[in-house]
């Protein structure tokens, strides 16, 4: 199939183009008229577009044979109309200028963000039958565009009749993003570790490429959703030692701070806000209930539907996507040979 | 209130400043939101959920024609504004726009008597002159604590490169007005200095204008003029490459000085009796006055009061004035006052 890349260039888009390619298919990067692309070394077989969703420009025109789509396009931060612009509105001006009623599949990459935690019980597991988050306004700017984001893709793939499949990934680990392995802050030389023994909800880039390469024609229902999370899930304390072990630069003693103080402190300030603010406080990431729920909560994560329908399994283990994330390793495209560097 | 006794407001353009204007227009109770307006569908449909609006639309004209405001806000890009107002006000509504209004003084004039002559109110935001800071030397200034106006400076510190305007990824200018993107600040600086210099016109402005980062969809991205005008001289300027961001504004009378900064509030105030042996009593109160400035601007920043604080207030005095049919707070000639200092400014830069 000709299968249309947006963000291309970016984190996950860079593991995603070579994997598509290397699937057989013919790709089309859209990448931004900025982005730096020769350094990726991708085969010669892509052809790039560039353009940015935000405007039209001669992007928009150059869809019409497009047989599938993978969206990656997103803005992941700034305030809430800049990521509105980036994410929505962006989204909104590409289905506008798709061939949607001749796409045999749209691929939709949406996130573990989507979801109403308070919903899951503690140690409850995280399914796709889990609610989306019907106040998202309450969490952050990332949560409000991404639900809907994936609004607008899953209404206009209806009206259109297009095979449309959603994934959504964890937190995404890999060369370049290493999420403090698990850190909450730093505070001088120390890492202060929330809740140690919860699992992190990571996926190797690699990984999350392979799924969505997986549901580009994999024999599944439309509108069908699926979580993208690895097999073997560390806790927050295990991810942080195994980056010390591998020599992540910066990472520091750790000081853990188990769920319940965690929560105790959310709790605290979440009454202080409501008495003192009207609820209208803006609070860091650790200090903010709600979102202490998304990023700390013990609980399970499953990858049972990617699986079992997508037939995608994780090939990089844990230990190799650390080392690699590190940058110890490098990880050839079929996943066979690792190099020393 | 009733209903029959609140305006029928309406936004057109739902970017970033509309996020400003609705919190107040979801809010007050001298307005009905009827409508949102954005070229863009979901835009638009997630504003009109976001602050209860009865309906959005993505077209102008239909939105006039069926919404029918008695208020409308514009808050699209400038250059779109001169077409968008006479929409709006040959529609029979009163206008709120953001700034600057125009791309030139001639324009702005034309707007003006357009709306007088159409029995319309037409505002320009000057938003800045609502904040608590400028409310503090507002006050010190009408007791007469400053004695006579003599300089006013005002520095914007701010990196016009970053975000959309001098975004690469985007094609043609970041704002198409002749100063470019310091044309798009240049109103705040001008109304502040007139304000508070007590003038209506200047005599001399003097200074460069010009680009220092390369970058071209920027436009200008630097700014340092002199005015001067009857007893009062100051300083205008707006630097893209120097940290941190501030916005500072000092105002130099015959009897005290007062500093303050739009961004990060605080007031020193100098002069007085704390001059000569007593200025470290000065420094020792200012010191203090410091810490509380911190103190609160954190709690501000948690609570949300940030640097557009002053919208709200200056929004429900326009609504207040044409409910009960006063004079606006913000009058046509402080309007044209500012836009032709603006146009005196902008005539300095040559086009990078």
């Amino acid at each position: 199939m000709k299968v249309l890349v947006t963000g291309a260039s970016g984190f996950l888009g860079r593991a995603v183009v070579p994997a598509v390619a290397a699937a057989g298919h013919e790709v089309i990067a859209l990448v931004r008229p900025t982005a730096a692309i020769d350094s990726l070394a991708w085969p010669n077989s892509i052809a790039i577009l560039r353009g940015d969703l935000r405007q039209l420009g001669d992007w928009s025109t150059q869809l019409g044979d497009v047989e599938a789509v993978v969206h990656l396009a997103a803005a992941s931060s700034g305030d809430l109309p800049t990521q509105f612009s980036g994410t929505v509105a962006a989204t909104e001006k590409f289905l506008d200028h798709l061939p949607m009623r001749s796409l045999r599949r749209f691929v939709h990459v949406s996130s573990f963000s989507v979801y109403d935690y308070s919903a899951v019980g503690f140690r409850g597991t995280l399914s796709e039958a889990v609610p989306i988050d019907p106040r998202p306004e309450k969490r952050d700017a990332y949560t409000v565009t991404k639900i809907l984001q994936e609004r607008l893709v899953s209404e206009a793939c209806e009206a259109a009749g297009t095979h449309l499949v959603v994934i959504r990934p964890g937190a995404i680990i890999g060369r370049g993003k290493d999420w403090g392995f698990g850190r909450a802050m730093k505070v001088g030389r120390f890492d202060i570790v929330f809740s140690p023994r919860a699992k992190f909800p990571l996926t190797y880039v690699a990984n999350c490429a392979d799924a969505i390469v997986k549901a580009l024609d994999a024999a599944v229902p439309p509108a069908s959703v699926y979580n993208i999370v690895d097999d073997d899930l560390p806790s927050y304390g295990t991810l942080h030692r195994l980056g010390r072990r591998f020599g992540a630069r910066g990472a520091g003693p750790a000081l853990y701070v188990p769920w319940f103080g965690v929560s105790l402190i959310g709790a605290m300030v979440s009454l202080l806000n409501r008495w003192m603010f009207n609820e209208r406080a803006k609070l860091p990431e650790f200090l903010d209930r709600r979102r202490q729920l998304v990023r700390w909560k013990p609980m399970f994560y499953s990858n049972r539907a990617a699986r079992e329908e997508l037939r995608w399994s994780p090939a990089i283990p844990l230990q190799v996507a650390i080392s690699e994330t590190i940058g110890e390793l490098t990880i050839t495209r079929d996943h066979t040979t690792m190099t020393s560097k | 209130m009733t209903a029959s006794t609140r305006l029928r407001a309406a936004v057109i353009g739902c970017g970033a400043i509309a996020h400003e204007h609705l919190s107040y227009l979801g809010e007050s109770r001298r307005v009905e939101l009827v409508a949102v307006c954005d070229t863009s569908r979901a835009t638009a449909s997630f504003m009109r959920e976001r602050f209860a609006a009865r309906a959005s639309y993505t077209d102008a004209s239909t939105m006039l024609r069926e919404a029918l405001p008695d208020v409308v806000h514009i808050l699209t890009p400038p250059e779109t504004h001169e077409s968008l107002i006479r929409m709006s006000l040959n529609a029979g509504a009163h206008v709120i726009c953001e700034k600057p209004m125009t791309g030139s003084a001639a324009a702005t004039e034309s707007l003006l008597k357009e709306a007088r002559r159409l029995d319309r109110l037409l505002v320009e935001s000057r938003n800045l002159l609502f904040n608590d800071v400028s409310q503090a030397i507002d006050k010190l200034r009408n007791e007469g604590r400053l004695g006579s106006m003599r300089e006013v400076d005002v520095l914007l510190s701010l990196d016009l490169t970053a975000g959309p305007f001098g975004d690469l990824n985007l094609n043609g200018p970041g704002v198409a007005l002749p100063a470019g993107a310091v044309h798009d600040f240049l109103p705040h600086l001008a109304y502040l200095f007139l304000h508070f210099a007590g003038i209506a016109q200047v005599e001399q402005v003097t200074g460069c204008l010009d680009n220092r980062s390369g970058n071209a969809r920027v436009g200008y991205d630097h700014l340092d003029v002199l005015i001067e005008g009857g007893d009062v001289r100051g300083r205008l300027r707006i630097a893209s490459d120097v940290a941190p961001p501030a916005f500072r504004l000092i105002v130099r009378g015959t009897e005290r000085s007062v500093e303050t900064d739009f961004y990060n509030p605080f007031l020193r105030i100098e002069g007085g009796d704390n001059v000569g042996k007593r200025a470290p009593l000065e420094q020792i109160g200012s010191g203090l006055s410091l810490v509380r400035a911190g103190l609160r601007n954190f709690r501000d920043k948690v609570r949300q009061h940030g640097t557009y604080h002053g919208m709200p207030r200056m929004l429900d005095a326009v609504y207040r004035a044409l409910l009960n049919d006063e004079a606006s707070p913000i009058g046509e000639a402080d309007i044209l006052a500012t836009a032709r200092l603006v146009d005196r400014i902008v005539a300095i830069g040559e086009q990078p």
